[in-house]
C-alpha cells in the first residue's frame, strides 16, 4: 500500500522536475527596470533559484546566483560598489559582467592564482523589465520593445503559477475587459481605445508568483499615478482571491540544485599550469596616440566574456611577426568588457613596439594570453605611494584606480620628460589631486624628489615603483637607505637589462617528479624542463616578470633576474627558471 | 544629560539610539539586560518603569517610556531643523502618528517572531506572527511604491525622513531573524537602503550597513 | 532531510541543552528541542537534573553534567565527553554568557566560530578592521588522540587591543574542535602564560535550527560579568544574520560546493573530519 503511494509520489515529483527543467529554458521577467536603482542589489527568484541582480554604474545589468562561491552567503546582502559587488562575509569582490573574483582580502599579497567566477545567468532588458532564465536560450526571446509603455506595480501572489495564469483572464473579463491568452504564455487585456496591458506571470516558487504588467502607452504624471493605483487595486483583489483558493495547498518549495564547481577550486590553489599560450583572440577596437610616442589600444573579445584581471596584471601579446611581448593592463575595477594597454615606441627596442606602432590598426585580430599577475596590489595598506616613470605608469594606473574606488589612501607620482609625454590624461584627471606630475627633472633632481617622497616609511605603508631601469634602481636604493622594509617595496621592471651569463653547466633534480636533468651552457632551466615534458608557465622569459618562479629546496642559486628583492634572494629558496642558474653542481627544485 | 536605559539587541531601543545619533545628541547608556538575566523585570528597574519595558529615557530627571513617545519627545525638543517631527504642520503630524502606530504594531508581529526564534519566547504563535508581519509589510511596500511614484523617498515625506521612518525601520530590518523574508517587498528594500544612508546612521547586531550611495 | 534516527553519529552523542546557571535555583520545567524531538528538563530539590521526552515523563534520558552544562543523549551515550581541563583550574571564572537561537546548522555555526577572515567585516572595529584583512599562515591538524581538529599559531590584527593603544596588535588564537558541535577558542589572558577560553556549545534543535550556548573560562579582574555577556551577545548577534543568509544552511561536506582558500584550512579539516565520521544530520554531501 505505502509502496504504491510512494511510487506515485515519486512519479509526481519526477513530473514536477521535468516541468521545471522545461520552464528553466524560458525567459521570464524577474524585476522592473525601475527596481534596479543605483547602488542597490535586488533579490530575485525564479523557479526556486535565487538571484542577486544589480546594475553597475556603467548601466550593465548583472544577474548572478545569489550565493557567494566562497561560503555561500547571499550576495543580495552584499554591497554594490558601482563596478564590483562586495560580499558581506569576507569582503570578496566580484567584477561587473564577468562575476570573476578580483580580490580576496584574507590574502592581500596574492593575486588569485585562478579565476573564481560566480554563476551568472543570461539577461535582457526589455519593455521596462529585466528578463532572465536559468538556461534561457538566446534566440528564443520573442518579446518586442514597446516604444511607449507604463510598467505596473508588480504584485506577488502566494499561489502557484498555473493557477494565476489560468484565472487572470477570467478575472478581468468579470470586470468586462476582454483579453487573450497568447502563445508565449503572456496575457493581453484590452482596455479599449487601442490601450492594452500585457501581463507576464513570473513563477518565483511553487507557491509564489509575481504578476507583472505593462501598458502600451505613456501617461502624463497625474494620469499615470491614478492608472497605476487603479490597476494595483484590481490586481490586489485578484491576489486575495487566488490566495484564498490556494491557502490550504501544501506544496514543497522548488529545489534549485547547487552546481558543483570545477575540481581544482574545491581545494586551495597549488600551482598554475599553463605555458606561454595564447588562449585569447582579441580585436583592436580603438587605437589612440595618448602621448607623443605611446599608443593606447583597446582590445575586445570576439565572443563571450574576458577572463577576470587584477590590478597589476599583464597580458602577453603574440604579434603576427612572431614576437611575444608583455603589456600591463590599465583597466580599473569593473572595466571588464575590454582590456586596455599602453605601448611606448622603443626606437632601439627589440622590435615589438615598432611593430605595434607601425602595423597594428583598428579591427586587427591579436592573439594574447589570459591576464597574469606577478605584481599584485596589497589593499590592506593604510597608505600607498606609487612612483611611475614614463610608460611605467600602466600597471600603477590600474592599481590606483582600484584603491580609488575602495576609498583607500594613496599618492601617485608620475615622472615624465615633458608635457607631451603625459599618457592617459583622462584617467589621471579622474584620480584628481592625488596625482602629482613631475616634468622634465634632471637625473639629480629626480633622485632628490624621490628621496623627499620616500622620507617617511611607516606603519602599513607600501611603495609601488615601475619605470625605466636606472630610475627603478635609484628608487629602490633610496627606499632601502631610508629603511623601508623589503616587503613594503614592490617593483616591476619592463625588461632585464643585465647581461645574462649562461656559461655554467649543472644538474637539476626535480624533487616531486624524481627526475634529474642536465642543464648545459647556452640552455636555460626552463628550456630543459620543457624539453622533458615539464610544463611551467612563463611570460617574458628574461627574468623580469616573475611568471616562471619555482621553489628551490637545496643548492646555490645564481640569480640573474630583476624580479626578486634582496630578502627573497637572501632566503635562497626561489628562482626564475628562465634566466637564473646554479653556482653549485646541483639544484634541487620543488617540482 | 540624557540617559538611555538600553538593551543591545532590542529593536525598540535601537529606535532611540538612531534618533539620538541623527540629532547628534550626547547621552549615557545604561545597559539593562533583557536576556538571560531579565533585568527589566528587576525591582530596581520596575521603579523606573512599572511596565518593565525598554526603552526608557531620563532627560535631566524627566522620565519617559515607550519608544514612539520618546521619538516624539526628542524630535520635538531637540531637532533644530524641525524636520524629523514638524510640530507646526498638522497634516504631517497626523500622518506621522498614523505610521508611528504602525511601527508600534510590528512589536506584536515581526518583533515577536524574532523573539521566538532568537530568544525562545515559546508563548508566541509563530505562524500567526509571521502572517501578520507579511500583511503589514505588504501594506508598507505598496505605500512606499506609490511614494516613490510621487518622487517621495520617505514614509511621510519627500525630502527628509521623519520619526515615522525610524519607528518602522528596526523590526523590518531585523525581520529575517524571525523567519520573515523580504523578497516580496522590493520597495521596502530600497527604502531600507536609503535609510541606511542617512547621515550618522548607526548599525546594531543583525543590521548590515549599506555601501556608499549614488 | 535526514532524521537523527538514521544517523548514529549524531544520535550517539552528548548534546548540550542548557547551562546549569539557567536552570539552577528554580524547580521550573523547561522545554526545548533536540534533534527534532521535544524534550523537557528540570532541576529538582536535590539539585538533580532530570530530562525526558515529551509524553514520556517516567523515562529519564541519559544525562551528564559537565563544564557548566547539562548534556543529553538520545541514543547510546558515549562513555566520555571531550576533555576541557582548563575548566577545573583554580582562579578561573567559569560563566555561561547566554544562548541565542539561529536558523542554521550546527556545522555552519562551528565553522564560523573558527573563521578569522570575517573579523574586519562582520565584527568591524571590535575583532578586526579594514584594511587589515590578512589571515596569516597558521597550522592545523586532525589529531587522533584526542580526536579533534586543532588550529594553532593563528594571528589576527585586532584594532585597539586595549584602551590606551592607538595602534592595533596581532592577537593570538588557538582553536579546538573536540566535538562535532563544540568549539573552544583560546586567547591570551591577563595571567602570563595562561590562556582565556571562550566556548561555543551548539545544540542542534533541527537540521537547520540551533541553540548556540556560549560560555567563558577566563582569568578576569576588571570587566563585570554583565559586560562580558553583552560582548558575547554583540558578537553572536553580528554573526547571526550572516549564518541565516548562507545557502545551503546545512554544511556542505562535498568539497566541490564551495571555494576554500588557504585561510580556510581549519574549515577544510573540520569538513573532512566530519565526512570521515560519516555525519549526515545537518550536512549535505552531494
Ligand atoms: S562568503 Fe562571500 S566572501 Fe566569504
Ligand atoms: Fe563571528
Amino acid at each position: 500500500m505505502t509502496n504504491v503511494r510512494e511510487n506515485n509520489l515519486r512519479k509526481i515529483i519526477c513530473m514536477e522536475k521535468n516541468k521545471i527543467y522545461a520552464l528553466r529554458k524560458k525567459w521570464f521577467p524577474i524585476a522592473s527596470s525601475s527596481d534596479l536603482v543605483k547602488r542597490h542589489v535586488f533579490q530575485a527568484q525564479l523557479l526556486g533559484r535565487e538571484f542577486a541582480v544589480w546594475r553597475a554604474d556603467d548601466g550593465n545589468v548583472n544577474v548572478w546566483e545569489n550565493r557567494c562561491l566562497h561560503r555561500g552567503v547571499r550576495l543580495s546582502i552584499g554591497i554594490n560598489q558601482g563596478s564590483e559587488l562586495k560580499c558581506q562575509y569576507h569582503g570578496w569582490r566580484y567584477a561587473n559582467r564577468t562575476a570573476g573574483c578580483t580580490y580576496i582580502p584574507a590574502h592581500p599579497a596574492d593575486a588569485p592564482a585562478r579565476t573564481i567566477c560566480n554563476n551568472t545567468y543570461p539577461v535582457k532588458e526589455f519593455i521596462g523589465m529585466i528578463w532572465s532564465g536559468e538556461d534561457a536560450i538566446e534566440n528564443d526571446f520573442s518579446y518586442k520593445e514597446l516604444s511607449k509603455r507604463t510598467v505596473l506595480r508588480p504584485v506577488p501572489i502566494n499561489a502557484p503559477n498555473d493557477l494565476v495564469q489560468k484565472n487572470l483572464l477570467n478575472y478581468y473579463s468579470e470586470l468586462n475587459f476582454d483579453g487573450l491568452l497568447l502563445n508565449d504564455g503572456s496575457i493581453e487585456i484590452n482596455l479599449g481605445g487601442k490601450k492594452k496591458i500585457l501581463f507576464f506571470i513570473q513563477p518565483q516558487d511553487s507557491k509564489l508568483s509575481v504578476v507583472r504588467g505593462v501598458l502600451n502607452a505613456t501617461l502624463s504624471d497625474e494620469k499615470r499615478y491614478h492608472f497605476l493605483k487603479e490597476q494595483n487595486f484590481i490586481i490586489e483583489r485578484f491576489r486575495e482571491k487566488m490566495e484564498q483558493i490556494s491557502e490550504n495547498l501544501n506544496l514543497e518549495p522548488m529545489v534549485a540544485e547547487i552546481e558543483e564547481i570545477s575540481n581544482d577550486l574545491g581545494e586551495p590553489p597549488t600551482k598554475e599550469d599553463c605555458g606561454r599560450k595564447a588562449e585569447l583572440r582579441l580585436h583592436v577596437s580603438e587605437r589612440i596616440l595618448t602621448s607623443r610616442d605611446v599608443v593606447s589600444l583597446k582590445l575586445k573579445g570576439i565572443e563571450g566574456q574576458l577572463p577576470t584581471f587584477h590590478p597589476g596584471a599583464h597580458i602577453d601579446l603574440h604579434l603576427q611577426n612572431g614576437l611575444i611581448r608583455q603589456y600591463s593592463l590599465v583597466n580599473g575595477p569593473g572595466e571588464t568588457d575590454h582590456y586596455r594597454i599602453g605601448v611606448k615606441l622603443e626606437k632601439d627596442g627589440r622590435g615589438g613596439s615598432q611593430y605595434i606602432h607601425n602595423n597594428v590598426k583598428v579591427g586587427d585580430l591579436l592573439a594574447t594570453s589570459a591576464p597574469r599577475n606577478n605584481f599584485p596590489l596589497r589593499r590592506d595598506s593604510l597608505y600607498t605611494i606609487f612612483i611611475a616613470g614614463g610608460i611605467g605608469i600602466t600597471p600603477l594606473l590600474s592599481m590606483s584606480k582600484a584603491l580609488h574606488s575602495m576609498e583607500l589612501d594613496y599618492e601617485f607620482h608620475y615622472f615624465v620628460q615633458s608635457e607631451k609625454d603625459i599618457s592617459f590624461k583622462e584617467t589621471l584627471k579622474i584620480l584628481g589631486e592625488r596625482v602629482i606630475i613631475h616634468k622634465g627633472l634632471s637625473q639629480e633632481n629626480t633622485i632628490n624628489k624621490v628621496r623627499k617622497i620616500l622620507q617617511k616609511p611607516g606603519y602599513y605603508k607600501n611603495l609601488y615603483v615601475c619605470g625605466p631601469g636606472p630610475m627603478l634602481e635609484a628608487t629602490l636604493k633610496i627606499a632601502s637607505d631610508l629603511k623601508w622594509a623589503d616587503d613594503t617595496i614592490h617593483f616591476e621592471y619592463f625588461k632585464n637589462d643585465r647581461k645574462i651569463n649562461n656559461d655554467s653547466n649543472f644538474e637539476i633534480e626535480l624533487a616531486r617528479s624524481a627526475l634529474t636533468l642536465t642543464v648545459s651552457a647556452g640552455k636555460t632551466i626552463l628550456e630543459i624542463l620543457r624539453e622533458n615534458g615539464v610544463d611551467l608557465p612563463s611570460s617574458c622569459e628574461q627574468g623580469a616578470c616573475g611568471t616562471c618562479k619555482v621553489n628551490v629546496i637545496r643548492g646555490d642559486i645564481d640569480h640573474q633576474d630583476v624580479y626578486l628583492n634582496a630578502t627573497e634572494r637572501a632566503n635562497k629558496n626561489i628562482m626564475m627558471t628562465c634566466v637564473s642558474r646554479s653556482l653549485s653542481d646541483r639544484l634541487i627544485l620543488d617540482i | 544629560m540624557i540617559k538611555l536605559y538600553d538593551y543591545l539587541l532590542s529593536g525598540n531601543c535601537f529606535k532611540i539610539r538612531l534618533i539620538l545619533s541623527f540629532l547628534n545628541l550626547n547621552y549615557e547608556k545604561i545597559h539593562i539586560e533583557f536576556y538571560p538575566s531579565e533585568e527589566h523585570k528587576s525591582e530596581n528597574f520596575l521603579q523606573i518603569n512599572p511596565l518593565g519595558q525598554l526603552p526608557v529615557i531620563s532627560d535631566d530627571g524627566f522620565i519617559l517610556r515607550d519608544a514612539q513617545a520618546i521619538l516624539v519627545y526628542l524630535a520635538s525638543k531637540y531637532d533644530k531643523g524641525g524636520t524629523w517631527y514638524p510640530v507646526k504642520n498638522t497634516d504631517k503630524i497626523g500622518m506621522i502618528s498614523q505610521w508611528l502606530a504602525f511601527g508600534d504594531s510590528l512589536t506584536g508581529s515581526a518583533s515577536a517572531a524574532r523573539l521566538h526564534d532568537t530568544l525562545f519566547y515559546h508563548h508566541f504563535n509563530i505562524e500567526k506572527c509571521r502572517a501578520m508581519a507579511h500583511s503589514q509589510f505588504r501594506i508598507l511596500d505598496e505605500h512606499l511604491f506609490f511614494q516613490e511614484e510621487l518622487g517621495n523617498d520617505w514614509i511621510c515625506d519627500g525630502v527628509t525622513p521623519t520619526i515615522a521612518d525610524i519607528a518602522c525601520f528596526p523590526y523590518i530590518a531585523l525581520s529575517e531573524e524571525g523567519g520573515i523574508s523580504r523578497i516580496s517587498y522590493p520597495a521596502i528594500r530600497r527604502w531600507l537602503d536609503r535609510f541606511k544612508r542617512i547621515e550618522r546612521f548607526v548599525v546594531m547586531p543583525g543590521v548590515f550597513p549599506a555601501g556608499p550611495g549614488p | 532531510m535526514v532524521s537523527a534516527f538514521q544517523d548514529p553519529v549524531i544520535l550517539n552523542q552528548w548534546h548540550p541543552i542548557s547551562s546549569l546557571e539557567e536552570i539552577n535555583p528554580s524547580e521550573k520545567t523547561f522545554q526545548t528541542l533536540l534533534l527534532d524531538e521535544e524534550i523537557l528538563y528540570k532541576m529538582d530539590k536535590e539539585n538533580k537534573v532530570l530530562v525526558w521526552r515529551k509524553g514520556s515523563r517516567d523515562e529519564n534520558l541519559p544525562t551528564k553534567l559537565a563544564y557548566g552544562f547539562v548534556w543529553v543523549c538520545l541514543g547510546n551515550p558515549p562513555e566520555t565527553l571531550f576533555l576541557f581541563p582548563e575548566f577545573d583550574e583554580p582562579n578561573r571564572k567559569n560563566k555561561a554568557t547566554g544562548v541565542i537561537g539561529v536558523n542554521t546548522s550546527a556545522g555552519r555555526a562551528i565553522e564560523n566560530f573558527c573563521d578569522m577572515g570575517h573579523f574586519p567585516y562582520v565584527h568591524k572595529g571590535i575583532l578586526g578592521e579594514e584594511p587589515h584583512t590578512e589571515v596569516k599562515n597558521y597550522d592545523v591538524e586532525i589529531s587522533d588522540e584526542p580526536d579533534e581538529v586543532l588550529a594553532t599559531n593563528c594571528k589576527f590584527f585586532q584594532p585597539r587591543a586595549n584602551v590606551t593603544s592607538t595602534k592595533g596588535v596581532d592577537a593570538d588564537y588557538i582553536y579546538r574542535v573536540p566535538h562535532i558541535n563544540c568549539a573552544l577558542l583560546y586567547k591570551s589572558s591577563i595571567v602570563a602564560g595562561k590562556l582565556d577560553v571562550i566556548v561555543l556549545f551548539v545544540q542542534p534543535m533541527r537540521e537547520e535550527q540551533i541553540r548556540a550556548h556560549t560560555a567563558m573560562c577566563i582569568f578576569d579582574d576588571s570587566s563585570t560579568e554583565k559586560d562580558i555577556r553583552l560582548f558575547q551577545q554583540l558578537i553572536f548577534g553580528q554573526d547571526k544574520p550572516i549564518l541565516e543568509n548562507q545557502h545551503p544552511k546545512r554544511l556542505p561536506l562535498n568539497p566541490r560546493m564551495e571555494t576554500p582558500i588557504r585561510a580556510d584550512k581549519t574549515a577544510i579539516s573540520y569538513r573532512r573530519w566530519l565526512l570521515n565520521k560519516g555525519l549526515k544530520y545537518g550536512t549535505v554531501a552531494n
